[in-house]
């Protein structure tokens, strides 16, 4: 999958935004948005809170997972563990990245979440490495993955896939009791 | 599939999608899931074209409405927004449906004709007509361009057996929806036991596609 059909999905959670314009109830085929009354906050999903923003028709609020104390303590926590922590949001690092390219002016520090939320990331991946190689050295069936979110299996999909069928492949010919021959590709 | 069992027909096509009771927003949030699973599975799915035809009928609808509205409402472009994101889905769905037909069409009109009197089909109608005509020409291709030059002996080819199935045993990630109990792990190597193994609500696992594709039908899982 294409990162940026993953950042697709991350574009359909809600964020808040607080609008300068006003605008009654809209009735999308998703769902009931607004009314929309300056200075009014309201839930809006963050394809539609980023298009005002361009439009400089709002301004976002950042998501509270976005702020400096919340994501030191889920770095520390996320250094100390072996194991994968509760990500912050299941699209933590799609909405840093949309947010803050987009509407850093409205979050407050927003260089500091950036270095932590890659912090984050950095260390989470590099569990996922150590486990992918050890799911792999030990010749696992099933393994699994809680807390992981959607970006963070998507960097890894396609070369974990591939090198687990091709092993297979290869083992399957070793053992050739359980060739069926399906395992033929161009 | 169990809920399109009300879908006796294709004539499904009044107002509002009424076999079953379902938002708009529940519709969408279902072809995302349709659309999320026939791009990880390996082999081609049962067709959804109840969804498909339902979301199709509320974007013509939808786009009705805004035929009448004038230019420039700031309205009708979020609901344009709405409809082009809700269109990219679809394309891409049915585009990924189209390309597993190209890879396996063999194999899929194989199962098409072995199905019983009252199964589901695995292909909408129109894939249907694809897939014969996609073999019907590559049949006819590879007669013009190679078969007929050969030896009277090697004449036939056996599409079946040259083009490769899908391969269950690939690994997929999913993510629980309904607790499943006892499914069976099978080991990778002959020095290990087969297990079970409890999928829990709301875990995400990563495992052999063989092992829970009825669940993928059923609904059970969600694959990621």
């Amino acid at each position: 999958m294409d990162p940026l059909e993953v950042e697709f999905l991350a574009e359909k959670e809600t964020v808040k935004i607080i609008p300068n314009f006003s605008l009654d109830k809209i009735y999308l085929i998703g769902g009931d948005l607004g009314p929309f009354n300056p200075g009014l906050p309201v839930d809006v999903p963050v394809w539609l809170a980023l298009n005002l923003k361009q439009r400089q028709k709002c301004r976002i609020v950042p998501p509270e997972w976005m702020d400096v104390d919340k994501l030191e303590e889920t770095r520390d926590l996320e250094r100390k563990e072996d194991t994968f922590t509760p990500a912050p949001s299941p699209y933590y690092m799609e909405l840093t990245k949309l947010l803050l390219n987009h509407a850093s002016d409205n979050i407050p520090k927003a260089d500091e979440i950036r270095t932590l939320v890659k912090d984050i990331w950095d260390t989470r991946i590099a569990k996922l490495r150590l486990s992918a190689d050890s799911f792999i050295s030990q010749q696992e069936a099933h393994a699994q993955l809680d807390n992981l979110t959607l970006m963070e299996i998507n960097t890894i999909r396609t070369f974990l896939l591939d090198s687990l069928n091709c092993m297979y492949k290869l083992r399957s010919n070793l053992q050739p009791a359980s060739s069926k021959g399906q395992y033929a590709d161009f | 599939m169990s809920d399109a069992v009300s879908d006796g027909g294709s004539d499904a096509s009044h107002d509002d999608g009424q076999e079953d009771v379902m938002t708009p927003a529940e519709l969408i949030a279902k072809l995302e899931e349709a659309w999320l699973n026939e791009r990880f599975s390996p082999e081609l799915l049962e067709n959804r074209s109840e969804v498909v035809e339902c979301v199709m009928e509320q974007l013509t609808h939808m786009e009705e409405n805004l035929q009448r509205v004038k230019k420039g409402d700031a309205k009708a472009s979020i609901h344009r927004m709405e409809i082009d994101r809700i269109r990219f889905v679809l394309s891409s769905y049915l585009r990924s449906r189209l390309q597993k037909i190209e890879k396996f069409f063999p194999h899929v009109l194989e199962r098409e004709k072995s199905r019983g009197e009252g199964d589901p089909s695995l292909l909408s109608p129109e894939e249907f007509a694809f897939a014969k005509e996609y073999h019907t020409n590559t049949e006819s291709y590879l007669k013009a361009v190679a078969l007929k030059r050969m030896p009277p002996n090697l004449q036939a080819v056996d599409l079946l057996k040259t083009v490769p199935e899908p391969c269950l045993d690939s690994f997929v990630f999913l993510r629980v929806k309904e607790r499943q109990e006892n499914i069976l792990v099978e080991p990778e190597t002959d020095d290990q036991r087969e297990y079970v193994v409890d999928l829990e609500e709301g875990s995400q696992h990563l495992m052999r596609y063989r092992t829970i594709s009825l669940l993928v039908s059923s609904g059970a899982v969600q694959l990621i």
